[in-house]
Order: C-alpha cells, then structure tokens, then sequence
C-alpha cells in the first residue's frame, strides 16, 4: 500500500483498545481483548465467511433496488411536477419512521429470508438516493436549461441529455450515503427475524455469551461496510472525470 | 422503575413509628418487562415485605434479556433473574455467576405449534420452519426433543423470529416455535382464536429444570442482602398461595397495562409453577441438566453444581 | 474566411406593442423596435434597462405581458434562431465536439459531425475537439460556443453581451470571427461595449429611459467587421460614449 496512514489508523485503533482491556480490566465477556477477537476471527473464518455472504447480497441488492426505485422516484418528480407534492411527504416520513419499529412489519410482510433484509435496506437508503438525485436534477443551470429552450429540446430530452449528467454529483453524495447506510438496514432486517446473515451471528453470539465471535462478526460486518464505500466512491470519481476534486492537498 | 414505592413505604413506616432501620439499596435486574411471572416479588414489594426486612429493592427491567446476567458478573447490578440453561452456559464461558433461589421451578419452554395446523406431533416437523428468539440454547432444547423422535435439526429450518413468536406463528410464516412460555404464549394465542399446541421439553427427552432463578455474582455471596431477599420472596409466593385474587389486585396495583385478559389467564397458569421453597437447592437437578447440555455440546465438562448454585445460609 | 453557407434571410423580426413588467413597473411599455432582416443590430444601454430582457423575450425564453414578437414572413420565429449567451453554456461533461453538435442531440437528430468538424476548424478548435471543456481558456470557450451557435445554421442569431467576460485581445479576435462567420444572417446583438457595437454592427441603438425606449440610431459606414485604427470609428466612440453618459446622467 502506498500509503501508510490508515494501516498506523488501524494500528492505533488496535493498541488503543488492548491498552483499554489491560488497564480497565474488563471483563471478557463485556469487551474482549483485541487478540481473543483476532484468533475468534481465525478459527471462525469459514462460519463468518457463511454468514458474511448473505449479508453481502443482502446489502447489494438493497443497494440495487434502492437505487432504481429512488433514481425513478426522483426522475419521475422531476419529469412531472404534480406529482412532487404527493412523492415528497412520502419520502420525508420513510425517512422519519425509525427503522426499529418498521422492522417487525417487514418480517412479517415478506417473511424471514432474503426479501425483508433487502426490504429494510432499501427503505432505509430511499430518501438519501431520492433526495439528491432530485435536487441535482431541479437545480440544473438556468443558462443551460435557457440554451436547451431555444434549440427546441422537449422535456424529455431535456432531463435525459441536460439534468440526468448535471446531477450526477449530487446523485454520487446521495449514493455514498446510502453505500455507507445499507449495511445497518440489511443487519437490522436480521436482527428481527432471520436464519443467516453477520446480525444474525452476532445475535447467537451474544446470547451464547461468545462475545469474541461477536465482535469478530462486527469486523467482518465493518470491513464489508468500508470495503464497499471505497469501491462506490472509486467508481463515482472515475464516472465523473469532468468534476474533478477540488479539495485535495495539492490545492489551497 | 417502582423506586416511589420504596419511598412511600419509609415515610408509612416513620408515620406508625415503627422502628425501621435505614433500608438497604439492592438492584433487581428484571429478565423481561414486569409479568406475572414476576408475582412473588411484585406481591413481596407491594405487601412491604422488603422493607420488613430492611431493603430498598430497585427494579429494573432490561430491552436486552441478554444483558442482567453480564451487569451482575460485571458488579453493576445485585440480583438478576435469568434461567437455568442460561447460566449453566455462561458458567462455561467464566462468567462468576451462581443461583441463589429460584422463582419458577418447572420449565416454562415450550415448542408450539397451531392446534389447527399441520403439526399433529413432533415428528410432523420433518422438513418445516421452526421460529426461534435467541436465547443460546433453544437448538439444544429443539434438537433433544426432536432426536426424542428420531429428527434432527437438520430435518428443519431455523429461524430466528426474534422475540414476535406468536405473530409469527400466527401469520403462518412458521410452522412451530420454541421458546414459547406455556404460560403466555398459549394464551395469546387462544385469545386470539387459535389455540396452539404444546410439547413440553421435560416431556421429550430433556430434563426438567428451573425456568427462572435468581443470580448473584460470586464474590458477593456472603452479602447478608440475599437471604433476607429470598426470605422476602418466600413470603411473597406463600402469599400469593393462599390470596390468589387478592395477590392479582396486587399485582396491578399502579400497573392498570397490565389488567387485561392475556394477563389474567396467564396469572392463572403461572401461580402453581412458583418455587414453593424459593431457596431451596435441587443439586442432582443441575447435575443433570449440565450433562445433557454437554452431551448436546453446548458447554464443556462441567463444574461441580456448589461451584454456580447455592442454598442461602439463614 | 468565407461566411458559413448564410441563407439570406428574407423576412425582419419584428417586436410591436411590446409591454414587459419587472415588479409593478414596466421595463418595457408599447415598444416598437426591428430587427432587419440579414444586418446585424446592436443595442446599447444602461445596466438594468431591459436588454437583455428584450433579448430574452425575442429568443422566446420569457413571455411579454402585452404585445408580440412577429416575423415578417407571417412564420414563427420559433426554431428559427440560435442564441449565445455571455456564459459559454458549454456542457462540462462533453467533449468540444460534442458540444457543438449539442442542439442535434437535444432535437432528437443525426448529428452532421463533418460539418461540425469544419466549423471547429474555421474557429481554430480542431485540436481540441476531444477535450473537455475545463481544458480549454476562456476565449477558446467562447469560439466553440460560437462554433455551436453556427452549427444550428439559424436565419436569426441572438446574442448576450458574448464576448464581455473576455479580455481585450481575445475579444477583437472573436469579434472578427464572429462577425466574418455571421454575415448574411439576422443578427441582434446586446452589448455594453460601443466600440465592439460600432465594430459590428449595421445598424446601433442605444436604450434608455423607465420604462425604456430605443433611439438614436447610428449606422456606420462599410461592411463589419470594421477596422479599429479608423479614426472615423473611434470619433464615433467618443460620441457614443458621450451619448451613453448623457444618457445614465438622465437617468440617475
């Protein structure tokens, strides 16, 4: 890795927290010490791995759906404006309902596999999604939109060749808000009602008071959450090479 | 939660002139929200049992019933009420637990099925979905009494339901659930017009044990706290033996949510199942118990019953 | 440089009766004013009088509280005329070329990249036809919004004060281009500049007044792009520029 600086992070971050264990002394079963976790996380790697792939599709097809039912809420407010004053007050109160209470009815609705987990992360990422592809698309330049006019562009095209590209960054903040949310509505959806999954796991974990295999899970879970963010905010950079970063160290 | 209580007793107690000495604070870590499986104690606070015997008893209730036993092993709470296959894994995991009395001394486990569904007996759950809340050990209860029939676990699906069992079953989205307390569940569930159908653990294969106890952390033990406790609750359930209907207007006295009909039936089911001799130690019980969670792998070889349960000195 | 294929147009654009609201006061009030047809006109005036807003109105970007814009001809002037505003309007997602073929793409057309290829040419971009925008300077900016401006190959051409965020050199290069490339077509240019206005134009005006009325028309001898060292020109300045004063100390 060129640079060092995440991995003297997470070196840190780990001194940190075995210094934590040895002074408090602590008892293992309320915060074990990072080696306990560390050799958890060997021993236990094919059962983490199991149960981290389920909640990996979990989280992408959460993802994926969210980000098509959003990017069409969004689309369709922005290509009819009478429905925006119905679509809004939805998406606001999707947003306010906390997802603890939502949960339950999901399970119940769509059963305890697959469908529910996505159901809740795709709730819980609609508003970002929608959101900021949304203002994106209403905040378009005047000039531009005034240009489009005089060419004769319909509506359509309009949004398709003008707002859609336009709103690409605003869509990306929205999206790296959701990748960094889905993970949480994918592990809630587990927690209420599942048969896999890391929530699951960490569930029986700490019910069988394994709270090393606990806090093993949790890594993996962190380590799949972070993995992902990097990936989806590579790729909105390398999408959008004509909106450079301009708040890197090289520049004032 | 009821800290007035305690408060309203002392200044009774100042106003007769009843020589009272200073109450001894003691923390009392619910297993759930307060129901009547609570009776004894609810009665003892009420009836002014604990403060007769010189304690403040704070109660409180957890959203985590995972979580009382690791505060009393951690120091931060006196007493907790947890379950008895509960304790013997967290022995096993070194937690310095030990039982100091008991509150229901038969199982309340159950596994249930709808009386109008397709499981007729055990054995029809070859190849269904099981509801589970995780307790840690409920597979160990499913798996010995499904082996009763030549299952196993693998012949059906877990799920884990969280704690929603009844809605669970009722929606039909499972075909059993095990972690039912027969003394709830089956009510809900009859008040809801389909009545289940039980088979109780101690009745295939696994052995009979103490629903609910009391724990205390190790080093504490010698705390002359716990047996005027226990004495307290003693005179609670033998209040409650011979007042069942006064004890229920006990109960919901300053509690009117829980006056209602799932409540009261529940109440009904649950008054034989208390601990007559709440300190009273089984030692061959727990003996027992270990070796049929050893034999199912959940722990390792166990200690000595004296090293995790006790019979309070008095 | 020969013009790009002008088609003469035969008609005048013709504003009559025209009333335009800003707030409660009128900016415009029963104006009259004509564009003819193949001359480039060009119209001075005080900041905030109303030009651009005429601008506007005739491009169709705003509607008149009274009154109409008509061509001669009995045709609409809609999908006839091409504007450039004073911002290149230059698409940061797409490439130069692709910026010039814009208004294809927003009508739902082929794009004729030949033809787009030449015009790049004629204003010295052909270079930079892959590139994006955010490489290109401020007067390269302009000359490919020029370049798409042509490409509509619209009888009527309407413009915004275009050249005023440039520095002066670059300015007197696109104003020669500019006026070499346009010649032959309706041009109505808005500008604050009188010796760009006197460089340029067949016929000049100036607007004054709340709400505003256009006059004194000046019409320079010889054909645009007209020559800077004539001192005939810069006398001409000098006496617009004594006009244009006169006409803010009126007005303050």
């Amino acid at each position: 890795m060129s640079n060092p600086r995440p991995l003297l992070i997470l070196l840190g971050l780990l001194l940190l927290w075995q210094g934590l264990v040895w002074i408090t002394e602590v008892p293992a079963f309320l915060l074990p010490p990072p080696t306990a976790v560390a050799s958890r996380l060997a021993s236990a790697a094919p059962l983490l791995l199991d149960h981290a792939q389920v909640t990996l599709l979990e989280i992408l097809l959460g993802l994926l759906g969210g980000v098509l039912i959003g990017g069409t809420s969004a689309l369709l407010m922005a290509l009819l404006p009478p429905v925006q004053p119905w679509l809004l007050p939805i998406l606001v109160l999707g947003q306010t309902i906390p997802v603890f209470a939502l949960a339950p009815l999901l399970v119940l609705w769509f059963g305890y596999g697959l469908a529910s987990k996505v159901a809740m992360a795709i709730l819980i990422i609609y508003f970002p999604v929608t959101a900021a592809l949304f203002d994106g698309l209403r905040r378009t330049d005047p000039g531009w939109l005034d240009l489009a006019r005089t060419m004769g562009a319909t509506r359509w095209r309009t949004l398709y060749h003008l707002r859609l590209p336009a709103a690409l960054p605003a869509f990306g903040s929205g999206l790296r808000i959701a990748t960094a949310v889905a993970p949480i509505g994918a592990v809630v959806g587990e927690w209420v009602g599942s048969s896999g999954g890391l929530g699951y796991l960490m569930l029986h974990a700490n019910a069988r008071l394994q709270i090393d295999l606990m806090f093993a899970a949790l890594i993996v879970l962190m380590a799949i959450a972070l993995a992902l963010y990097v990936a989806v905010d590579r790729l909105l950079v390398r999408a959008m090479p004509w909106a450079p970063l301009t708040l890197t160290r090289a520049q004032p | 939660m009821r800290l007035t209580m305690p408060f309203a007793l002392l200044g009774l107690g100042i106003f007769l002139a009843t020589p009272v000495a200073a109450a001894d604070k003691l923390t009392l870590l619910l297993d759930w929200f307060v129901n009547p499986d609570h009776a004894p104690i609810i009665v003892a606070e009420e009836l002014g049992y604990f403060a007769e015997a010189g304690l403040d008893v704070a109660m409180i209730a957890p959203a985590d019933p995972n979580d009382p036993p690791k505060l009393v092993a951690a120091g931060e709470a006196d007493v907790a009420i947890s379950y008895q296959p509960q304790l013997h894994i967290q022995v096993d995991q070194g937690l310095p637990l030990s039982r100091i009395g008991t509150l229901v001394a038969t199982p309340l486990n159950a596994l249930v099925t709808l009386a109008d569904g397709p499981v007729d007996r055990v054995s029809d759950l070859r190849g269904r979905k099981v509801g589970f809340s995780v307790g840690g050990f409920e597979d160990a209860l499913l798996g010995a009494m499904l082996g009763h029939h030549g299952l196993s676990l693998a012949d059906v699906e877990l799920v884990n339901v969280n704690f929603a069992l009844s809605p669970a079953l009722l929606s039909g989205q499972v075909d059993a659930v095990i972690g039912a307390f027969r003394n709830f569940e089956l009510n809900q569930l009859a008040l809801e017009g389909r009545p289940g159908l039980a088979f109780y653990p101690e009745e295939e294969g696994v052995p009979t044990y103490d629903e609910l106890i009391f724990i205390a952390n190790n080093a504490a033990l010698g705390d002359h706290r716990l047996p005027r406790f226990i004495d307290a609750i003693e005179a609670g359930t033998l209040y409650i033996l011979n007042h069942p209907e006064e004890s229920f207007g006990l109960f919901i006295e300053g509690r009117p949510e829980l006056n209602d009909e799932l409540n009261r039936l529940a109440w009904q089911d649950t008054l034989p199942r208390f601990a007559l001799r709440p300190a009273a130690l089984d030692t061959a019980r727990y003996d027992r118990f270990a070796a049929f969670l050893e034999a199912q792998g959940l722990i390792g070889p166990p200690p000595p019953v004296a090293d995790y349960a006790i019979q309070l000195p008095r | 440089m020969h013009p790009a294929s002008a088609p003469q147009p035969d008609f005048d654009v013709a504003v009559r009766h025209a009333s335009l609201r800003y707030g409660r006061a009128f900016l415009i009030q029963d104006l009259d004013f004509v564009l003819p047809g193949g001359h480039c006109t060009c119209l001075l005036g005080p900041s905030g009088v109303g030009k651009s807003s005429l601008l506007r109105v005739i491009a169709g970007l705003e509607p008149l509280d009274r009154g109409e814009v008509a061509c001669t001809d009995g045709r609409p002037l809609a999908g006839r005329l091409a504007w450039m505003s004073q911002r290149d309007d230059l698409l940061p997602w797409l490439q130069v070329i692709d910026n010039v073929t814009l208004g294809a793409r927003l009508r739902g057309e082929r794009a004729d990249r030949a033809k787009a290829l030449d015009l790049l040419e004629r204003a010295g971009l052909l270079a930079q036809r892959d590139q994006l925008p955010a490489t290109l300077s401020g007067g390269q900016r302009q000359r490919a919004a020029l370049a798409r401006t042509l490409m509509e190959d619209r009888p009527v051409v309407l413009m915004d004060e275009p050249f005023s965020a440039l520095d002066a050199i670059t300015r007197a290069r696109l104003q020669v281009l500019a006026a070499t490339l346009l010649a032959g077509r309706t041009v109505f240019l808005v500008t604050h500049d009188p010796l760009e206005a006197l460089r340029l134009g067949h016929r000049i005006q100036v607007m004054t007044g709340h709400p505003a009325r256009i006059e004194g028309t000046i019409e320079p001898a010889g054909p645009p792009p007209r020559d800077l060292h004539d001192p005939a020109l810069l006398a001409r300045q000098g006496d617009l520029l004594a006009q244009l004063a006169d006409v803010r100390d009126d007005a303050a």
